[in-house]
């Protein structure tokens, strides 16, 4: 069910990568859109500039164009008013409009460079107006030099209306080519304010469309967020289900050893009870026997009574025996069972100990078993205090210091030597001692019930270090060995800072 | 005597016997039997006066405290003596036996002689008691 959950979380995921995926690029699609818009109006805006420049210098050509025809008007008029009347103001207005019209057209000639047409009109026009400016000094001249007399005719007047109209009709088509040239470039700028019009249009419709999808998607990931925070959860809540149910289990799964441990080694001795009851009622039964043998023999010496003088003297007595020393045996080792089951299921207090204390007591209730093998036992203060169960870590210690004790190297004065550390996950404390040592073969077995090392001289069932390592198990510690053969051993026991009090209504 | 082993019974009893003790043992294996005796039997101790029951407590068909609790809740017989002889050492049994009234409580130990032994003091211990007289 965990796995299938786990799955899910992980599918949901997998499209929270798209949606991210998504977004990214329609963050890009949207900086790309700006952009690009940005770029165009700029490149429009210039170009709009430029269009408007065009067009105002349509309109200063035109300008010049038409105030070039008032000059030449101007001068006709003048030249006309003159040779009419003579009139001195004329010829003033005559002078100021010939000297102006050669740098009007010079002008316009420098306005209209670019404009091939213009510059043939232009190329027409100032051949023209030389030979125009030529006729109109020549008759002026003639009319000063005539001074006062009669009015010049009306023929004279007229000699050169051609060439006027020639001008005049130049003039119209340069109007007409500037007129052409505006219309052409506003429309030019018309079309180009409305292609700027209609790029800002279409990037703000396409960012409104991107804004949308982006939205969409945003709330589509948020809501996928608060999903997969929900899967989490619920698979969460699930794995301390199962954890809790597993606990359940193994606490069951454990109790069930106890209960069987003890029942099993509970209902054993009962027959065995009997076993011992009635090898002793043999034993009762054969006094009488072997009277009654006793006296048979004194009494009748001619009844052979070899075979059953055997059973009753020596077979009968050595089979109880045997009997008796193996149901003692037996008796040992199912109360060992019983012990450690009824340790397995003690509830444990755990308590400030003060470790320094607790092993001179230790080392105070061994002290005549050290003294009668010679020993000396070092504890290197102070130790590290701890909080566990008092009855345990002193079973244990007590265990481990008598086993170096028991199994000295014969010859060689026994040293124990106790010290302690913090460690990783709370303390380790080091029992060393320079004995008879474990064969590296053994390192496991010895922890294991009713299994002992090295020779059989010392009295023991192999409960001791299996009942040590029970209880270090229990609160919740470990225990390692470093030995040699001969050179000694090293037990290390770690052990947690505090005992969880909980520790056995969990486990 | 309610024991469900046979040879525990005959143990029980021969030393019982060795002690000197001689009157009736009625030997019972299990508590269904022996409860019918001590209520309803003809010479059974509600009906005929006084007795004392050795009471093992693993039984097939009961626990022996199922029994001890039902002879010291009746008023003929709470104050017949109750010895509990039984494999059990474990504390929190024995201290319920003697919450339940059991007067003696005795663990048998594999070790006969101590076993016998521990028989032939009761035994010594039930010649000088003083039985009560069940009051009709």
């Amino acid at each position: 069910m965990v796995a299938l959950n786990l799955m899910g979380a992980g599918k949901s995921a997998l499209s929270t990568q798209a949606i991210r995926r998504l977004l990214a690029v329609s963050l890009g699609l949207g900086a790309t859109i700006l952009v690009v818009v940005s770029l165009t109006a700029a490149w429009l805006v210039a170009r709009d500039q430029e269009y408007t420049g065009w067009v105002n210098h349509t309109y200063t050509v035109e300008r010049h164009i038409s105030r070039f025809s008032v000059l030449f008007e101007r001068a006709e008029a003048a030249r006309r008013g003159y040779l009419l009347t003579h009139d001195d103001r004329y010829l003033v207005g005559y002078r100021e409009s010939a000297t102006a019209l050669p740098k009007e057209l010079e002008t316009i000639h420098a306005l209209t460079g670019d404009n091939p047409r213009e510059l043939a009109v232009i190329a027409e026009l100032d051949p023209l107006l030389s030979s125009k400016l030529n006729t109109l000094e020549a008759s002026m001249r003639a009319a000063q030099s005539q001074s006062m007399a009669a009015p010049t005719d009306a023929a004279t007047l007229e000699q050169d209306q051609p060439l006027v109209s020639q001008i005049r009709a130049l003039l119209m088509r340069m109007v007409d080519e500037e007129n052409h040239l505006l219309q052409v470039r506003t429309e030019r700028q018309t079309e180009n304010a409305e292609l700027l019009l209609a790029s800002v249009l279409a990037a703000g419709a396409l960012l409104a469309v991107l804004s949308v999808g982006v939205a969409i998607l945003v709330r589509r990931y948020a809501a996928d967020l608060d999903g997969s925070q929900a899967e989490l959860r619920r698979v969460n809540e699930g794995l301390e289900q199962a954890v809790a149910e597993r606990t359940a289990d193994l606490t069951r799964a454990n109790d069930e050893i106890q209960r069987f441990a003890y029942i099993v080694s509970h209902d054993l001795r009962s027959p065995l009870v009997n076993v011992m009851g009635f090898t002793s009622e043999l034993e009762v039964s054969l006094k009488p026997l072997q009277a009654l043998l006793h006296d048979v023999e004194e009494s009748a010496p001619s009844i052979p009574l070899k075979a059953a003088r055997e059973a009753v003297t020596t077979d009968l007595p050595e089979s109880i025996n045997f009997i008796r020393s193996s149901t003692r045996k037996m008796d040992r080792l199912i109360n060992a069972i019983l012990k450690l089951s009824r340790e397995g299921r003690r509830t444990l207090t755990p308590e400030r100990l003060d470790m320094d204390g607790l092993f001179g007591g230790i080392v105070e209730s061994l002290k005549h078993i050290a003294q009668e093998r010679g020993a000396e036992i070092h504890i290197e203060a102070p130790l590290p205090n701890i909080s566990s169960d008092r009855l345990a870590v002193e079973q244990v210690f007590s265990n481990l210091i008598e086993n170096a004790l028991k199994y000295a190297k014969p010859g060689r004065p026994g040293r124990i030597v106790v010290r302690g550390a913090a460690a990783a996950n709370g303390y380790a404390f080091e029992i060393e001692d320079n004995g008879r040592g474990i064969a590296p073969g053994d390192h496991e077995r010895i922890f294991e019930l009713f299994r002992r090392s090295g020779s059989q001289d010392q009295p023991g069932e192999g409960i001791g270090l299996a009942h040590v390592r029970a209880l270090i198990y229990r609160l919740g510690g470990s225990i390692t060995l470093d030995s040699e053969l001969d050179r000694g051993s090293t037990f290390r026991i770690s052990l947690p800072r505090t005992l969880l009090r909980d520790r056995d209504q969990i486990a | 005597m309610i024991e469900d082993d046979e040879g525990h019974a005959r143990l029980i009893e021969r030393n019982i016997r060795r002690a000197g003790i001689s009157n009736t043992i009625h030997h019972f294996t299990d508590g269904t039997s022996a409860l019918d005796f001590i209520f309803n039997g003809s010479d059974g101790p509600v009906l005929n006066g006084p007795a004392m029951v050795l009471l093992d407590l693993n039984l097939p068909d009961m626990s022996g405290t199922d029994i001890l609790a039902r002879i010291k809740t009746v008023d003929k017989l709470k104050r017949t003596p109750v010895i509990v002889l039984t494999t059990t050492d474990d504390k929190v049994e024995i201290q319920r036996c003697y919450d339940l009234g059991c007067n003696v409580y005795i663990t048998k130990p594999v070790n006969y002689e101590a076993f016998a032994d521990a028989i032939r003091q009761l035994g010594l211990f039930l010649s000088v008691i003083q039985v009560p007289e069940v009051v009709e």
